[in-house]
């Protein structure tokens, strides 16, 4: 457990640094996007349809002629949310599942890990799918699909971190003085367990931003015609010969923020949990 | 191992059991009227009371359930209600094309993973070793269905080499034919894959070769390579396998996106087909076919790893 | 036959480089035995790895000499090792290749330096697992590792070793992870491998006593640079160099009664970044003076009369044939009268030993065997890891309780406080039943200190913090006097109150053990359960933190549950001793009548295999155990009948030994007649 037992206060490497500001500059575009954007997101120019990038229009614009620069920066949040989003709901419901896993012995404990095999022997995408089929998608359900994919592991690692704590011999130093499960949660184990759960979020909401998008792409996230990047992906493709640029110009932002999400969530994890990191640099 | 493999058994029984359950209740239970799904927002209540009465949707639950569950068990998988056709054999003849698809991946992912990964870990901080580490933070964050983009404009569109899409089926395009329509899909299944499990292969191989019984090798006076090949790499392996079980979970999404871009006519994008169509029946059975897909998968990852751990496989401790 | 001169090495790390060894300079001839003794952080390992041309990436070696036989070992040392030398590590679980039949791990060697054929190397293998004195050779070169006990592995790893018949044997702390009856099976092993084989050892060891047992000299290092080298019966008994000096003074010994202090050496480890170019000892010795700022060298030094050195010497007069002394220190000889300073503050008068505080009656614990998988398995393996104890402890008394692992003692210690659920039996606190959860007067009357100091401390917590949750808790002090409190405790623990801001990450070992101290202190118990509390610190500063055990129980009259698998802690610390053998008390009383005759067998085995200081001759009378703790127990009976060497028979495996008053207090559950017990020759001395 010398995971959760690390020292606090280290130094940031330097990529971890990269990542963030890629990540905040992400954060801060997706923000201001609206008031960024030089055109309406959805507005159709049928006199200006598939233009290559040029001054006026930096990424092109796409069939109805809207522009697509516009339509990245205003679809920058719905992969945010996506991945924040969803990351946040399986934290939500994962870690305190886990957490009563860990301290309930027995009866519950059971009834919650076998309920958690039963969804991990599931594959993440037909979770999704299953969802998203019966019901009508949008950006809601997508992140709602792609959270609740991710609860079991959320809370088979909340299970796991809190085990190895609650074997630790500072929380039996607790327990010798009497105190209540509440104490021994906020103040012995939770302080202790935030480092890997950190870590993992970090790396979940890679994957998190993944499956939304990859959904998305497939019909099953927000409909047209909103400006979701794997939705203007999938809906570039007829055009993929004559106007590549409107399928690449969201990927590739694409890229970049899963790029600098996972960068920044293996820095957290070489920050704060130095056993895992690849060695040998 | 017996027992071992018993338990394994019975578990798979019981997830793919418990998936019948939950497809059914996300399919039945949801709000919203199954008929009304399938005949769309305009249909008229005689059309949804008929299509009701022909499915059986007025019945029970439990006893709708039962029908289902009993055909599943006799291989009967319904009637597809957009193709007038047995779905059974749909699902099949879809399986067996991602199956091919399914199963050269994974041995390219497995093969290049592990290859790489060694490489990475015996040669830690060279020059090759910084290109991988970071080729494989970019194929880890990029999309599949990016990567389809990529591939077709690259290879289809600007080098003319390769088909964009669809599928010909070995007799008739012979092996040429055949392969052409795979190489592309296949390579944009397995590039995240492999940066993956060669980035975890390089870590387990450094954790190897970090260990004591390394150094104790290396005390005997044993060569580096088989050092390397005796000591470290089963021990290093063996995480690799649980990885590879992971990742077919993974591969079953990256198929799915895949095969509806490529046009490839196998589940996945029959899934897809039959979520847009609301084609009940094809739908439930893919999903309860690709569930067991991936549970057998797990299961010969779970063998294998007690095929190659002596702890597992002999047992008995002191 | 390996000779070293002026062996440096340096660690490259992101502070700078760690300079782990500093001219280091040994010799050991042919079928000779050389001990290497130090503290960790000495750098004792890194030497072997030198010696083996195995250092990692970042290590710069240099040497101006480094020879084994005719071949320079810089050069050659790839193809020596294995084949001309052998070596055997620390912890064999780890040195075993998990994924590998133990055959085939030690034929290797076989197979690449002589060429034998796989079944060839594979059936030497078998005759070499035989002669390591293995039983059923041919079965454990079939097993994988985890199949064998500890005490199996490190017989499989010296028979690797010894596969090609090497000259030299380096031997990394070989019985460091071994339980002590263990020990001294893989010591008789070795020492019969000299005999018989003449092969020559580096035994690199943080325990004197396994020097003293094995080796003819003993080279002593401090932090990278020898500082005392020479025959280890004249060194051991009359040391010249104060580090050595202090690290007798400060080790605990078993056959010295507990009435003394300790004198522990002050201070920690230099930082090996900036080496002092004088002596570097110098910050921690008392003996410091002018002089001493000013280079060291390794120099000859006249071996003083025997009986001179601190602590009566060498008893015995055994001091042999003195070889060449070299001593790292100008000031030797002319300190060589001056005893090593005791602690300021003189030992408070002890108060005597109140009536019963503690009582447990047939306390029991059973834990299934594995996890999920194995559960399901076999659902009826379970271990009975504490089998109907009772015991009693007094106020300001302590209880020494001693046991192999396995033993059960630390399941008690946690059963004591209902920190684990008993299946059975009733504890009684100053007569008041404690109930299975007991309310806030028990746990503040009764805490504990754990082993580890890593552990037992809340990483996210100050000193400050961890100290004042009990006084909260229990509602001694708030407010500005529970600040007061604080500094309190921490003077207690003799720590000032800058520590008051630390984090665990922030302080030594010695100085978290100090924390956990003060931390179960706080509340004001009567009851303290030590569980191995000192067994995770190096000799220098487990002394200081027995002294001050020692001196809170004088001044709080605390009484202590003193958990240790280590006798001589024991014996030092200990009014009453209790022996534990696979989830039973076997034998109990107070502390001399405990050491000496009549023993229960099983303690009488646990005693002799002690290694003692300047008992080499002890070595013959030893009453040796087969097997290990694991060795299954009938399920009626005496639970050691099986590994008993003095079994009576039959009635062994089916009653229950009766247990019987041997003295005062004392008791022996045994089925032997006390007189014959009484016979047994004494453990912790020397044979008549």
């Amino acid at each position: 457990m010398s995971a959760a037992l690390s020292a606090p206060g280290r130094r940031l490497p330097r990529s971890l640094l990269l990542g963030l500001v890629v990540l905040g500059l992400v954060l801060l575009l997706a923000a201001l996007g609206p008031f960024l954007a030089p055109y309406d997101p959805d507005a159709f120019n049928m006199r200006a349809r598939l233009r290559p990038p040029s001054a006026a229009h930096w990424f092109g614009t796409d069939e109805f002629g809207r522009d697509v620069f516009s339509r990245v920066l205003a679809g920058a949040h719905h992969s945010l949310l996506m991945g924040f989003g969803a990351t946040a709901i399986s934290l939500a419901i994962g870690v305190p599942l886990g957490l009563i896993a860990a301290f309930r012995r027995g009866l519950v404990e059971e009834a919650i890990m076998r309920g958690v095999d039963l969804l991990i022997s599931l594959p993440p995408v037909l979770l999704g799918l299953l969802i998203l089929a019966v019901t009508e998608p949008g950006l809601g359900k997508t992140i709602l699909a792609v959270g609740l994919v991710y609860v079991p592991i959320m809370t088979r690692i909340a299970r796991a971190v809190a085990l190895d704590l609650l074997a630790e011999e500072f929380v039996e130093a607790a327990r010798a003085r009497g105190e209540g499960a509440f104490h021994i949660l906020a103040r012995e184990i939770l302080p202790n367990a935030w480092p890997p759960l950190i870590v993992e979020t970090a790396l979940r909401v890679t994957f998190a931003i993944l499956l939304g998008s990859a959904l998305s792409f497939l019909g099953l996230g927000p409909q047209p015609p909103a400006s979701e990047w794997g939705l203007m992906i999938a809906e570039s493709r007829p055009f993929i010969s004559e106007a590549p640029w409107i399928g690449l110009a969201p990927g590739l932002c694409l890229c970049l923020l899963l790029i600098a999400v996972n960068v920044v969530g293996e820095g957290l994890r070489d920050l704060l949990d130095p056993r895992l990191k690849g060695r040998g640099h | 191992m017996a027992g071992f493999l018993a338990r394994r058994l019975a578990s798979l029984v019981f997830v793919l059991w418990a998936m019948t359950v939950l497809v059914f209740a996300v399919v039945h239970l949801l709000p919203g009227s199954v008929a009304h799904m399938i005949l769309g927002e305009y249909a008229t209540s005689a059309a949804i009371a008929a299509l009701e009465e022909r499915l059986g949707l007025n019945d029970p639950l439990h006893l709708q359930y039962w029908r289902w569950f009993s055909g599943l068990l006799q291989g009967d998988f319904g009637v597809s209600l957009t193709m007038d056709r047995p779905a059974g054999p749909v699902i099949l003849e879809a399986l067996g094309r991602s199956a091919v698809l399914a199963a050269i991946s994974i041995v390219l992912v497995a093969l290049a993973g592990v290859a790489l990964g060694i490489h990475s870990a015996t040669h830690a901080g060279s020059a090759s070793d910084r290109a991988l580490t970071l080729g494989q933070y970019f194929f880890i964050a990029v999309p599949e269905f990016f990567w389809c983009i990529l591939v077709i404009l690259f290879f289809s569109v600007w080098l003319g080499w390769l088909p964009a899409t669809g599928y010909t089926p070995l007799a008739e395009g012979g092996l040429l034919g055949w392969a052409k329509h795979l190489i592309l899909p296949v390579a944009t299944l397995v590039l995240g894959l492999i940066a993956h499990v060669s980035r975890l292969v390089r870590s387990s191989m450094l954790e190897a070769l970090e260990s004591r019984y390394v150094l104790a090798a290396r005390a005997k006076g044993l060569p580096e390579r088989l050092v390397l090949r005796r000591h470290a790499l089963p021990n290093a392996l063996m995480p690799a396998i649980t990885v590879l079980a992971v990742d077919v979970g993974i591969l079953i999404g990256g198929i799915v996106v895949v095969e509806s871009v490529f046009a490839y006519p196998g589940l996945g994008r029959m899934l897809i087909y039959a979520i847009d169509n609301q084609d009940l029946p094809l739908m439930m059975g893919g999903m309860i076919v690709v569930t067991a897909v991936y549970a057998l998968a797990n299961l010969a990852a779970d063998i294998l790893y007690a095929v190659v751990n002596p702890r597992i496989r002999v047992g008995g401790a002191a | 036959m390996l000779e070293v001169a002026g062996l440096s090495l340096a660690y490259a790390t992101r502070r700078g480089a760690v300079q782990a060894l500093q001219g280091v300079s040994l010799a050991i001839p042919r079928g000779g035995a050389m001990g290497l003794v130090g503290e960790s952080g000495s750098g004792k390992s890194s030497l072997v790895l030198a010696l083996l041309g195995l250092l990692g990436k970042g290590a710069s070696l240099s040497a101006e000499r480094m020879r084994f036989a005719e071949d320079d070992l810089r050069a050659a040392a790839a193809r020596l090792r294995g084949a001309r030398i052998g070596t055997v590590f620390q912890d064999p679980a780890g040195a075993l290749n998990p994924a590998l039949r133990v055959g085939l791990q030690v034929a290797e060697p076989l197979m690449q330096h002589r060429g034998l054929a796989p079944r060839a190397a594979l059936a030497r293998a078998v005759e070499l697992l035989g002669e390591m004195g293995l039983p059923r050779p041919a079965e454990v070169a079939d097993a994988y590792p985890h199949q064998l006990s500890g005490g199996m592995k490190q017989r499989a790893v010296i028979a690797t070793a010894l596969a090609c018949e090497p000259e030299l044997l380096l031997l990394d702390e070989p019985t460091t992870a071994l339980d002590v009856t263990v020990e001294a099976q893989i010591l008789d092993l070795l020492e019969r491998l000299r005999r018989e084989r003449g092969v020559a050892m580096l035994l690199v060891s943080h325990n004197l006593g396994i020097v003293d047992r094995l080796c003819e000299e003993v080279t002593v290092l401090y932090a990278g640079r020898v500082v005392e080298q020479g025959p280890v019966q004249a060194l051991l008994s009359a040391p010249l160099h104060p580090y050595t000096r202090g690290l007798l003074a400060a080790l605990p010994r078993a056959d010295r009664g507990g009435m003394q202090r300790l004198r522990p050496i002050p201070g920690s480890l230099p930082d090996l970044t900036r080496p002092d170019p004088g002596c570097h000892f110098r910050p921690r010795c008392p003996f410091a003076a002018p002089g001493c700022e000013a280079p060291q060298a390794l120099r000859p030094a006249a071996a003083p009369e025997p009986g001179r050195g601190e602590r009566g010497g060498d008893p015995a007069g055994l001091v042999r044939a003195a070889g060449v002394r070299r001593v790292l220190c100008h000031r030797a000889e002319a300190l060589a009268g001056t005893p090593w300073p005791a602690e300021e503050a003189p030992p408070a008068a002890r108060p005597p030993i109140g009536g019963t505080l503690l009582e447990a009656e047939g306390l029991a614990k059973r834990f299934r065997l594995g996890g999920g998988v194995l559960r399901l398995l076999a659902p009826r393996a379970e271990v009975r890891a504490v089998d109907g104890v009772s015991l009693a402890l007094r106020r300001g008394e302590v209880l020494g309780l001693v046991g192999e692992s396995g033993s059960g003692k630390s399941t008690l210690g946690r059963l004591l406080l209902r920190l684990l659920p008993a299946d059975a039996g009733a504890i009684r606190l100053e007569g008041a039943p404690v109930p299975a959860e007991p309310g806030p007067g028990f746990r503040r009357r009764a805490q504990i200190v754990f082993q580890n100091p890593d552990g037992s401390l809340n990483p996210r917590q100050t000193v400050e913090q961890a100290l004042l949750r009990p006084l909260l808790r229990f509602g001694i002090a708030s407010g500005a006097a529970a600040e007061r409190e604080v500094d309190r405790l921490l003077e207690l623990v003799r720590l000032g109150p800058a520590y008051r801001a630390r984090y665990p990450h922030q302080m030594s070992g010695g100085e978290k053990q100090r924390v956990a101290i003060a931390r179960a202190l706080a509340s004001r118990p009567d009851l303290l359960v030590c569980d191995e509390a000192v067994s995770a610190l190096d000799v220098s500063v487990q002394a200081a933190v027995l002294n001050l055990l020692e001196e809170l129980r004088d001044r709080l009259g605390v009484g202590y549950l003193f958990i240790s698998h280590d006798i001589g802690v024991v014996a030092h610390i200990a009014d009453r001793i209790a022996v534990m053998y696979r989830g039973g008390v076997v034998e109990e009383g107070p502390v001399e009548a405990v050491l000496a005759p009549p023993y229960h067998p099983y303690t009488q085995a646990l005693l002799s295999a002690v290694p003692l200081l300047g008992r080499r001759e002890r070595a013959g009378a030893r009453l040796r155990l087969a097997g290990d703790v694991s060795t299954p127990a009938p399920a009626r009976g005496c639970r050691f009948a099986h590994r008993c060497p003095a079994r009576l028979g039959p009635v062994c495996e089916e009653q229950a030994p009766p247990p019987r008053l041997a003295g005062p207090g004392h008791v022996i559950a045994c089925h032997r007649p006390l007189e014959e017990l009484a016979r047994a020759p004494h453990a912790l001395l020397a044979a008549e």
